[in-house]
């Protein structure tokens, strides 16, 4: 191991030195001194790297880096203690920058209001083992109507006005074909939620678009009962509607379930003046347990397993839940709309202009 | 369906609930009430008034000026109706009063002629749909009396929904059999005020059968099942008495005549439709239920003029049609007040034959709403013997001859077996083979002990559920239904897992939205529908030619929404959209579908901020946002095409793509080798905007139908050695692109090149012709060691030899 050269010596006391005498300094004078004492032309520290010439070769380098890293701690310190001096001397009543001044953000976006309660009432179903399984938008009569227990001559197919593309094709008018592909390819247990459009021959107003999301789920298994299907859906209903949500099941009709039921829940809803108030019932969606019928169609045995399935309407959900008042705000795509739907924290965070 | 609530308890007279408790009930039974209004509603302060004299108004010729006695005082109306009886009495409004629709009248000067109210149509009073005259009263009514009191107003409309299997359910027996106190057993008639008790002779045929020259017969017993007629001679036909005619009122229907009326009202009350004829205007006295032959015409009751085809179903004699079968009667064959003699028909008719004629034909009757869901076999006599009763008590006449009744094949009712193990496979909880009993039988159907083991139940149904009740588990939803769906237990109990996977294409969804929304860009969402222009595949029955296709790209509709918010003031509009897209299969194929991702964005890059001037969005913003995006989009492979600006690669998506961008600054997106997107500046042609709009920029990407699992990252070790930074001033020419530069500076590079930077381009002085000056920072490390300056140089010269050598590329000096 060679000696160490002097100057390496002197750079290193000059560094411990000077980094003491500027955590001392009180103002920009002082410092501007003590950076002319060591960097300046003929300071202490530029003194040393213009002897180098007078170095041997082999000197030379180790001396000139260690006269180069020090002159770059010294900067930093400068410069770090610079900031502070100048920020305690605004503490001690100088003119400060109005802190008031809008702060400056990036531009927010967000996820469409009707799919963001889709993702709510995913997220419910997935915390109870569903999966999402999904089926195409132009189908066939088969997995629209007949698979379903439907024949094409049922006064419910009235209900549905279809949209035919060619003989047999049309636009499905539910999310239920998904049910029977669903079954087409998989075993039971089957625990899946199908979010998908759908379409009807419906003209456009405040409650009706001939393109809607619908949300289709089902259920098949082995003991798989009216109390399960209960359940399940009063457990959905209760978490989405929250705390204080009353449910309730009523008869109904669909060719594809026997039992069939529509859902109605009852909430409370929060006032203005902080008052709790009880909903009238608002249908939710139409229900029931697995027609054998379909279960056969699929080549399931309806005295093995037995399901239930369900279906409810997104963007109707979402009217209620953000008060809209007309669905077809939900493809005007109007940006001003659109932002009143993202992260509340972020809004009252800030009182910019939307968007 | 409506329901008058003073008529449904007539049929149950144990029924106790209020018109709002019933109404709760019948929701908790699968028919909820929309509506319950009294029929009265708005008819406060309408009285009867006597009309003294007609005349004319001096003024104008379709009005005349009525002198009108409130029971009080005589006033003058002017009145706009075609015929005003002069003693006749009509409901009257006088000046103040509110009409139910809402019309206040007003004393007012009409051409000169003062008028103190208004005497009042049907409409008006919201009682019917007859609009073409006043409403002229019959009956013990006197002028001065409340319109409520003399017409028996004093009633409930309940409005059911009723679903399509509960064609049972379509008359107030019906509904009282589910809402009287015991059921079925507690559903009565009310015996018709005037009636005598009447004993007929049924005289049935399997073909035909006749009575004097009267005959009726069945030729299709595939599309009609029975067919009662009886004729009644003598009737006196007027207008239907009080009773009656508040009945009908309230549940919505006109009144016509005291026989045509006798019809609807034993329709309305017992579900059967049925017929009247008037017998004289029958040139061969008899009724042929056959098919039409092709062309055959009918004007019907409401006065339209229906042609047929040989598949539809008339009731006639050989030659002329009297009425289409299960669906209206014809305008010749009518009952009218010149009518003595009439024919009535009740008859069963096949549901699907109803529905496919009525729906050619465009119409919907009362009569074949029913039939398509179903009407009850077991009712036919009981509800001819109730209108006999109703036209003998309020027309006269008498009855000639027996009921007659062509029967093809008498009907049987089914028996279905009910295992109450089934039941509670189904429904989750036991019940007793009694408590079973116990829960059908008030529905009418007939339960006994089926034999065999587990307590099975051998179940009869009654004909009026004969359509929806076929299987057990028909069944075992009545079951359901009469416990109550709320007395069910709603325990959650663990599930098996399925074997289904979570699709990924919703995973992957799930992922674009989180990062197009992160990037500031909002979700927005479009009908799939596409203008004839747009799409490939078109629909069949469109509702409009705006939206006759299906689209085949997301950017149309996003560039229309872009449009709509520019004409609402808004510059920065950030959109993008997922969305499936239509394209064109063989024939008797669905189309293909595929998932689209696609976002158009125009105005600043970012919010005004008052610490600088904005800058509007431009390429380089919107190739990051693409690269973004492709390296999100589950492709394995996706890039830029390695194109010139302006060229656009082949393939569908190129050449739309070149119509709609802007040619210099757009580029083709390419996965697994294959154009799959583009994106670019919009054609300022393709997009009606306002003056002061910026740019728009859209993309639009398809995406793969199986995307690729994400990979997991893979830790490489940090160097702690330092890195050098050395920057390169290179002079291009114009045809190699800057890709191409960057690509061959790390190929040469090797291992110790960490990272490559463009970090300035510079055109103009001191640039040769033909080429411009790009500055690249390269930045050299090794894992092992500090690189010496010999190293950088030896490795910048191999760089700028390899740069040399291939892409004629040198060192600006």
């Amino acid at each position: 191991m060679t000696q160490k050269n002097p100057l390496i010596q002197t750079l290193q006391e000059l560094e411990t030195e000077a980094l003491d005498a500027i955590r001392a300094a009180l103002d920009g004078e002082a410092l501007e001194v003590l950076r002319v004492s060591y960097l300046g032309r003929k300071g202490r520290v530029s003194g040393i790297l213009r002897g180098l010439g007078d170095l041997s070769a082999d000197e030379r380098p180790p001396v000139g880096a260690e006269a180069n890293r020090v002159k770059e701690v010294l900067q930093e310190a400068l410069e770090a203690r610079e900031t502070e001096v100048s920020a305690s001397r605004e503490e001690i009543g100088a003119p400060a920058e109005d802190l008031t001044l809008p702060a400056r953000h990036r531009w927010s976006g967000g996820v469409h209001p009707v799919n963001q309660v889709i993702d709510e009432i995913w997220t419910i179903f997935q915390s109870m083992g569903f999966v999402r399984a999904r089926g195409p938008e132009a189908d066939t009569e088969w997995y629209n109507f007949l698979a379903l227990n439907t024949p094409l001559d049922h006064p419910a197919v009235d209900e549905q006005d279809t949209f035919y593309l060619k003989d047999f094709v049309l636009l499905r008018s539910h999310t239920s074909p998904v049910q029977v592909r669903t079954m087409e390819k998989h075993e039971p247990p089957i625990r899946i939620l199908a979010p998908g459009m759908v379409y009807r021959r419906d003209s456009y107003d405040a409650t009706h678009t001939p393109a809607f999301a619908q949300i289709e789920g089902l259920v098949v298994d082995e003991g798989i009962t009216f109390v399960d299907f209960k359940a399940t859906l009063a457990e959905f209903a209760r978490r989405f509607w929250g705390p204080g949500t009353k449910v309730r099941f009523r008869p109904s009709f669909f060719p594809f379930t026997e039992p069939s039921a529509e859902v109605d829940v009852k909430r409370m809803i929060t006032m203005k003046d902080g008052t709790r108030v009880e909903s009238d019932w608002i249908e939710i969606m139409g229900a029931g347990m697995v027609d054998p019928n379909v279960l056969e169609n699929v080549g399931y045995d309806p005295e093995h397993y037995t399901g239930f399935a369900f279906g409810m309407g997104p963007a109707r959900i979402a009217l209620l839940k953000y008060g809209v008042p007309d669905l077809r705000m939900f493809f005007q795509n109007d940006v001003r709309f659109l932002s009143q739907f993202t992260s509340q924290s972020l809004s009252q965070l800030t009182d910019r202009d939307a968007p | 369906m409506n329901i008058s609530y003073a008529w449904l308890k007539s049929v149950a007279p144990g029924l106790g609930d209020s018109p709002e408790e019933l109404a709760e009930r019948l929701a908790l039974l699968g028919a909820p009430v929309e509506e319950v209004t009294p029929v009265s509603a708005g008819l406060k302060d309408v009285i009867i008034g006597e009309v003294k004299t007609v005349s004319g108004h001096p003024n104008a010729d379709r009005l005349s000026l009525c002198e009108v006695f409130n029971g009080e005082e005589v006033v003058q109306v002017v009145c706009g109706a075609p015929v005003i009886e002069e003693g006749g009495y009509y409901p009257f409004a006088a000046a103040g009063v509110t009409l139910p629709g809402g019309l206040e009248l007003k004393r007012a000067k009409i051409r000169g002629e003062y008028s103190n109210g208004m005497l009042c149509s049907e409409k008006e009073l919201g009682l019917g749909r007859d609009q073409s005259g006043i409403m002229l009263l019959s009956g013990d009514v006197s002028a001065g009396q409340s319109l409520i009191e003399a017409l028996g107003l004093d009633d409930v409309r309940m409005d059911v929904e009723v679903t399509p299997n509960r064609g049972d359910w379509l008359s107030h027996v019906g509904i009282a059999r589910e809402v009287a106190p015991d059921g079925v057993a507690g559903v009565a008639l009310q015996s018709i005020p005037g009636a005598s008790s009447l004993d007929l002779e049924v005289k049935t045929g399997e073909h035909d059968v006749s009575h004097g020259d009267v005959t009726i017969r069945i030729d299709e017993p595939e599309l009609c099942y029975r067919f009662l007629g009886v004729i009644i001679r003598g009737v006196k036909v007027e207008p239907s008495p009080q009773w009656m005619a508040a009945r009908l009122r309230a549940v919505g229907q006109q009144t016509i005549n005291n026989v045509v009326d006798a019809t609807n009202y034993v329709m309305m009350e017992m579900g059967s439709p049925m017929h009247a004829y008037d017998l004289g205007t029958l040139e061969e006295s008899s009724l042929i239920v056959r098919k039409a032959t092709e062309g055959e015409t009918l004007q019907t009751l409401d006065g339209l003029d229906h042609k047929f085809d040989a598949e539809m179903l008339l009731i006639g004699d050989t030659a002329v049609a009297h009425d289409i079968a299960g669906i209206m009667g014809g305008m010749h064959s009518s009952v009218t007040e010149e009518t003595t003699d009439i024919l009535i028909e009740c008859a069963l008719f096949e549901p699907k034959s109803i529905r496919r004629t009525r729906r050619a034909l465009g119409i919907s009757t009362e009569a074949s709403f029913r039939f398509e869901r179903g009407v009850d076999p077991e009712g036919h006599l009981p509800a001819m013997k109730r209108v006999l009763e109703v036209i003998l008590a309020t027309a006269g006449g008498d009855v000639d001859g027996p009921i007659l009744e062509v029967l093809p094949r008498p009907w049987e009712p089914s028996t279905l077996t009910l295992r109450p193990t089934r039941v509670e496979q189904v429904l989750g909880i036991p019940f007793e083979s009694a408590e079973l009993k116990a829960l059908l039988t008030p529905l009418g159907f007939t339960v006994q002990n089926g034999g065999g083991e587990g307590g099975d139940l051998s179940v009869t149904v009654p004909g009026y559920r004969s359509y929806d009740v076929t299987r057990e588990i028909d069944l075992i939803e009545e079951i359901t239904r009469a416990h109550g769906y709320d007395r069910f237990p709603d325990d959650l109990a663990p599930a098996r897992p399925t074997t289904v996977p979570d699709h990924p294409l919703f995973q992957l969804e799930d992922r674009l939205r989180i990062v197009l929304s992160g990037e500031g860009l909002f979700e927005a969402a479009n009908p799939a529908f596409a203008s004839e222009h747009e799409g490939e595949v078109e629909l069949n029955n469109p509702i409009s030619l705006e939206e006759s296709r299906l689209r085949s790209s997301l950017i149309p509709g996003l560039l229309r929404n872009v449009e709509y918010n520019f004409a609402r003031g808004v510059r920065d509009v950030r959109l993008f959209e997922l969305g499936t897209v239509f394209h064109a299969a063989g024939a008797g194929e669905p189309p293909r579908e595929d998932l689209h991702v696609a976002f158009a964005v125009t105005g600043r890059r970012e919010p005004e901020h008052w610490s600088r001037t904005g800058d509007a969005l431009d390429f380089w913003s919107i190739k990051g946002l693409v690269e973004t995006v492709l390296s999100v989009s589950g492709w394995d492979d996706a890039s830029e095409a390695e194109v010139e600006a302006g060229e656009v690669a082949g393939g569908s998506a190129g050449e739309a793509a070149g119509k709609l961008f802007v040619r210099r600054s757009s580029i083709t997106l390419m996965a697994d080798g294959t154009p799959t997107g583009a994106a670019g500046q919009v054609r300022p042609d393709r997009v009606d905007a306002p003056a002061w709009a910026g740019a728009i920029w859209a993309m639009e990407l398809t995406l793969p139908a199986e995307p690729a699992v994400e990979v997991t990252p893979e830790y490489r070790p940090l160097s702690p050695f330092p890195g050098v930074d050395r920057d390169l001033a290179l002079l291009v020419p114009y045809d190699v692109s800057t890709s191409t530069v960057s690509r061959a500076i790390r190929d040469a590079g090797g291992e110790l090149l960490e990272q490559v930077t463009v970090f300035d381009l510079y055109r103009g002085d001191g640039v040769s012709e033909g080429h411009r000056s790009l500055a690249f920072r390269l930045r050299l490390q090794a894992l092992d060691r500090t690189l010496t300056d010999k190293e950088v140089d030896r490795m910048v010269k191999k760089i700028m030899k390899r740069l040399g050598e291939d892409l004629g590329v040198e060192q600006r000096l």
